[in-house]
């Protein structure tokens, strides 16, 4: 049992990590970024091709997250632009149709360009056992970055008056706006984020499991779902949702079958969604 | 924030042309009736060549998607993401019910139809009693895509698994011609029957709600429309064309597999289909799978690229054309007309 629980957590971490960018763009923005799983793959691409290059893995990565704060930053000065002028269930409407056309072209054109690329970071070493249990080595350092990058979230929306700003404009865009913070900048600064939060998701997937160009959709799908059980713009509810996945998602595997426990995971979704349309640590309106 | 009701700016991606729906028999029939036509003269253009006809067989099927999406998101605002998943327990039903089950191919046709029509109607009368909005109904509904294809893996001794099978039934009949003609004809009766299913709902009081809850669900519930009956009457209609559309299709195919019924096959692009054509219009779903398809047939060598193609397309669409082809033309039209009467 407490094998799987451990598994549960390490791949509930994913699951929170992969929601986390999503959450916090919608929250602030009501923009829902269909997108995000290209992101991710593009920031995978760009590790792999700067790795292929001869540059050594930590310099290569820090260049893919820096591809994916800079795929954030684009869409945040092109197509997002019209879709600001839209407020509620319009916006969410144009943002999500307007990136769902941007996932098209990157993965039309990373599939022409690199059909058989995928990266993946292997851990030298063998198993580390932990609890009694022994978790294999990527598991641990993906949910090692996971945790810090959490604990890092935690602090800036927390302790830091930028990150505070942040949440006023989450809380109440127009309240904010009459003290004197600009939505747009906050919104500029999320999406940066959100873009750096897809490449880790992608360098911490790929020491588990390799990345490639079809990886995208997947990526979307889940983090959308872990995004909406958990509360949208609700990054402790995303953490939650994706550790309880997690362990749903594991021990069903074990006591069932797989097939079976994908459809328990995605079942325990939407149950959640139809109970608490809030998502579990939202506050209803 | 995303589960409100709709509001008045939440639905100006949604039609709104509606307003001037004619009344008369006649200005709903022609049309119809010529656009009919026009597609029964395809085969006498394309009729030599095999590859051409599947391709117009599978455009046809789409425009029964398109049309069957359009009555539930065009009509009652519900953003159904498992049109695929809809079609699919048609198609696999009937494929399971014929073959494996031994049941006559109308029946398992119709049965399995039902199967997809009760199907949808539970989905919304979820999405309804639990007031989700537009976004969280998608998710829902995104989520039962996931879960039938992860069902239809898992069950790979009746699906085939990833790779499908063969259908049995029907292999000796017109709707396995070689020619691809007869099965191009039975999907252009579909056609029909569906744009005249459509074409007078809209003109019935049922579709006089639709639009009165599609233009302002808070004013519709307070003039006395049962707003949550109308959208499960939208959905059970809707599902029940995607199921027949979809199960007459694989019959006619002769094969099936998850990825005929696939999100990324058939949602996405019925979506872009639509969105083209004019959400919430009578003709759009034809206009659009139309141009799609051919679109599509010409840019067939560029593999990957077109993919690209479509991401532009969707964006210069949303941008630039957000009600699509129809209410367009018809408002340059209108726009043409009134010049003209102006200098007369």
């Amino acid at each position: 049992m407490t094998a799987n629980i451990l598994d549960g957590i390490v791949l509930g971490l994913q699951f929170g990590l992969l929601a986390t960018g999503l959450t916090l763009v919608y929250g602030l923005g009501g923009v829902l970024n269909l997108g995000y799983g290209q992101i991710a793959v593009t920031a995978a691409m760009t590790v792999a091709l700067a790795m292929e290059a001869g540059i050594p893995v930590l310099p290569a990565v820090g260049i893919g997250l820096l591809a994916g704060g800079l795929f954030g930053l684009f869409l945040d000065q092109t197509i997002l632009r019209p879709v600001y002028r839209l407020r509620g269930e319009a916006r969410v409407l144009l943002s999500l149709l307007l990136t769902l056309g941007v996932s098209f072209i990157v993965d039309g054109f990373l599939n022409w360009l690199y059909p058989l690329k995928a990266l993946s970071l292997h851990m030298r070493g063998g198993a580390v056992e932990i609890l009694g249990v022994l978790m294999r080595r990527g598991s641990l350092v993906a949910s090692a970055i996971t945790l810090v990058t959490f604990a890092g979230l935690y602090i800036f929306f927390r302790y830091t008056s930028l990150g505070l700003a942040v949440r006023s404009v989450i809380e109440d865009e127009e309240g904010a706006r009459l003290i004197g913070i600009d939505p747009k900048k906050m919104l500029r600064l999320i999406l940066i984020l959100s873009g750096v939060l897809a490449a880790l998701v992608a360098v911490t997937r790929s020491m588990v499991a390799p990345v490639d160009t079809k990886s995208g959709l997947s990526i979307t799908v889940f983090a959308l779902i872990v995004t909406v059980v958990g509360g949208l713009g609700n990054v402790g509810g995303a953490l939650l949702a994706g550790i309880i996945l997690g362990i749903v998602n594991v021990i069903a595997a074990k006591l069932i079958g797989s097939y079976i426990s994908l459809i328990i995971l995605l079942g325990a979704a939407a149950v959640t969604i139809l109970i608490r349309p809030a998502g579990l640590l939202g506050v209803k309106e | 924030m995303s589960h409100q009701p709709t509001n008045g700016a939440g639905t100006s991606l949604i039609g709104g042309t509606e307003a001037h729906t004619s009344r008369s028999i006649p200005r709903l029939l022609i049309p119809i009736i010529a656009a009919g036509a026009a597609l029964a003269l395809i085969p006498l253009w394309l009729g030599d060549s095999r590859v051409l006809m599947g391709v117009a067989v599978l455009g046809l099927a789409f425009v029964c998607y398109a049309i069957g999406f359009n009555v539930i998101f065009g009509s009652t605002g519900q953003l159904f993401l498992c049109v695929g998943a809809l079609a699919g327990v048609g198609g696999f039903g009937a494929t399971i019910l014929a073959d494996n089950v031994g049941l006559p191919i109308g029946v398992s046709i119709l049965v399995a139809t039902l199967a997809a029509t009760l199907t949808g109607g539970l989905l919304s009368f979820i999405a309804v009693k639990r007031s989700l909005g537009v976004i969280f109904t998608g998710i829902v509904t995104l989520i039962f895509t996931l879960s039938f294809d992860a069902l239809l893996l898992g069950l790979s001794n009746l699906t085939g698994g990833d790779s499908g099978r063969l259908i049995a039934s029907g292999a000796d009949t017109f709707l396995r011609a070689r020619d691809r003609i007869p099965p191009y004809y039975l999907m252009l009766a579909l056609v029909i029957l569906f744009l005249l299913v459509h074409g007078l709902l809209r003109r019935s009081h049922i579709g006089w709600a639709f639009r009165a809850l599609r233009d302002d669900e808070v004013a519709a519930e307070l003039a006395g429309v049962d707003v949550a009956r109308y959208r499960v009457y939208g959905a059970l209609i809707g599902a029940a064309m995607l199921g027949l559309a979809g199960s007459t299709y694989v019959l006619t195919e002769g094969r099936i597999s998850p990825t005929t019924f696939g999100f990324g096959r058939v949602d996405v692009v019925v979506l872009v289909m639509l969105a083209f054509g004019g959400i919430g219009t009578l003709f759009g779903p034809i206009v659009g799978a139309v141009t799609f398809t051919i679109i599509d047939e010409i840019l067939i060598d560029f593999g990957q690229l077109r993919h690209v193609a479509y991401g532009i397309l969707i964006i210069v669409l949303f941008l630039w054309m957000p009600r699509g082809m129809i209410p367009t033309l018809d408002a340059v039209w209108r726009r043409v007309r009134r010049l003209v009467g102006v200098r007369k």
